[in-house]
């Protein structure tokens, strides 16, 4: 009979992570201050058309634009204080 | 930390705009983040920007007003296995074993995927197997792998920083691993116990999944334990052949996806893939006078051995270029100038040194931005050093100088719509935006000399290859005596 062997995982350690529920959703936009996080420079044809058409057809939506270098779709504190809702795009 | 989690953790709903191919990837992201239920719109990869607007302007919305699901609104916790044992039996079945894999759905055709290995049959980790691995280091094996050294995270935004001390989290999936759990791998990969220094220098320095879990980093040893391994320096380093430098890259693809968990289109979004790249040794004995190992770029000594973190590429794909010379055209350009590279350069009939750069400025930055690492041969290199250059900053600085280009031609390049905010950035060579500076203005396209790196490495002759940037974050070069 073949001898049987141990043989060892090579998977790492996972660190555990604690799953949670989304933020509850807004009722309206209207009247609502909303932050769109853009990729500057990337994706052009999308998120250009996308600013010009936010404040013309959502008025009622006060519109925080923010471009940045490179991959950051993030809120400062004091943006979170007054950020109702966010937009993050496009996401590579 | 997946930024647009941390937002939607603060209480503010959020929409994430991306393509569809990308979805899985960003799911799994979001899941490790702990926000696995992230909304999300899919954009066109096809359409007219306005026309692609119009049609998600409204889901867009919908992702922000419509009420939480029942999954949506739960709590849990993500937690795996780790039992130590992994499998008992007969070598047979244990090979057997090792060599399931699993259908990936969001790969066209359903492709399969190994689950433990790089899809080849490995050396089975039996117990005694990695026991004797082990004997290759001083280190205890449950200790976890730990930063040696701070580094920063790597441009755009990608990967993580990590101060001394912190863990290394393997990306993408950011497990840990302990030195027993590298073993495990060096075993499969076919390595040797000599080998495991080596192979523990480049778990901390994120084994093959590198900064971001894309991979597109390959790994060079400087320093005396390249030659005590028997790794090949000489004509067909790259090959197949040498065990030393073949496993321990191998080892580290294995670490890829053991501890980084990556999976094509689940976990990792690159491209064409960063195929497996021999680990290679930098031929110090062939360095010109003056001219110092990597090893010394980083501040150890030319007597201690280190792994240097190669760039091979952008966006998950390894990309080498390289400039042809004929058979023998190199060289008669050298002995006696002639020959096609002789005329471009002017220097027919002249005999050499000639500066061989010259011939291939045209096409450096032809299409990219950015220093260049070369793989030097020591013929190539000791005729760099008879021209003039005697030290590698002379050559960093010659390339850096010859970089300049005009602001016209920078225009018509893609990446620095990006890299330049969109051209709102501040120039650094001039300290003006970029939308100030006229046609005629030199930029550089090497933004720094010591983004250029030279290994000299290899046997024959003719034959220069050329890379990427050394990175500009992140920690290039990790002790391998340490982990001695």
């Amino acid at each position: 009979m073949a001898e049987k062997y141990k043989c060892l995982n090579p998977v790492g350690i996972q660190t555990s992570v604690d799953l949670l529920p989304l933020a509850p959703r807004l009722d309206t936009i209207d009247g609502k201050t909303i932050y769109v996080c853009i990729n500057a420079g990337g994706d052009q044809d999308i998120t250009i058309p996308l600013l010009k058409r936010l404040p013309v057809d959502y008025p009622n939506v006060n519109w925080q634009i923010k471009r940045k270098f490179g991959f950051s779709a993030s809120l400062t504190e004091e943006e979170k204080k007054t950020c109702d809702a966010m937009i993050a795009g496009v996401i590579w | 930390m997946f930024q647009v989690a941390d937002v939607e953790q603060a209480g503010i709903p959020t929409v994430s705009l991306l393509y569809q191919d990308q979805d899985e990837c960003f799911r799994q992201a979001a899941t490790l983040s702990g926000s696995p239920c992230l909304r999300r719109v899919h954009v066109s990869r096809t359409l007219p920007g306005p026309e692609d607007v119009a049609g998600f302007l409204g889901p867009m919305f919908d992702a922000l007003t419509r009420p939480l699901t029942k999954e949506e609104s739960e709590s849990g916790r993500l937690k795996l296995p780790d039992d130590r044992v992994l499998f008992e039996g007969t070598l047979e079945e244990a090979e057997e074993f090792y060599q399931q894999t699993e259908n990936i759905p969001s790969l066209r055709n359903n492709a399969p995927i190994a689950l433990y290995t790089d899809g080849l049959p490995i050396v089975v980790p039996t117990e005694q197997r990695v026991q004797e691995m082990l004997k290759g280091t001083s280190h205890k094996p449950d200790e976890i792998i730990t930063h040696q050294a701070d580094h920063g995270v790597m441009t755009m935004g990608m990967g993580e920083g990590a101060k001394k001390g912190d863990p290394v989290l393997f990306q993408p999936v950011k497990r840990k691993a302990t030195v027993e759990q590298v073993a495990i791998n060096a075993v499969m990969a076919g390595c040797r116990p000599e080998y495991l220094p080596v192979v523990l220098a480049i778990a901390e320095a994120g084994g093959g999944g590198g900064f971001d879990g894309r991979g597109s980093q390959g790994y060079v040893v400087s320093g005396p334990i390249a030659k005590e391994i028997g790794m090949n320096f000489d004509v067909g380093l790259f090959g197949p052949g040498n065990p030393a430098n073949r496993s321990i890259a191998r080892a580290a693809e294995l670490m890829w996806r053991n501890f980084g968990g990556n999976i094509p289109n689940v976990t990792n979004c690159g491209v064409m893939g960063a195929p497996l790249f021999n680990c290679i040794p930098e031929d110090l004995d062939a360095l010109p006078p003056g001219w110092k190992g990597l090893n010394e770029e980083y501040d150890f000594k030319r007597d201690e051995s280190i792994i240097y973190v190669m760039n091979l590429g952008r966006g998950g794909t390894t990309n080498i270029h390289r400039t042809e010379f004929s058979p023998g055209g190199y060289r008669a350009f050298q002995k006696s100038g002639h020959g096609g590279v002789a005329r471009r350069l002017g220097v027919k009939g002249i005999p050499g040194p000639h500066n061989f750069l010259e011939y291939m400025l045209s096409e450096l930055w032809a299409g990219r931005e950015g220093g260049i690492t070369f793989l030097l041969l020591p013929q190539m290199a000791q005729h760099l050093y008879e021209y003039g250059f005697k030290s590698k900053d002379e050559v960093y600085e010659w390339i850096y100088k010859a970089s300049l280009k005009t602001m016209k031609e920078y225009r018509t390049h893609s990446w620095p719509d990006v890299q330049t905010n969109s051209w709102l950035g501040i120039e650094p060579s001039s300290g003006k935006p970029y939308k100030e500076l006229p046609d005629d203005y030199m930029v550089p396209m090497v933004r720094d000399p010591y983004e250029n790196c030279i290994i000299v490495t290899g046997g024959g002759e003719e034959y220069p290859q050329w890379l990427g940037a050394r990175r500009s974050a992140g920690n290039l070069a990790y002790s391998i005596d340490f982990w001695r």
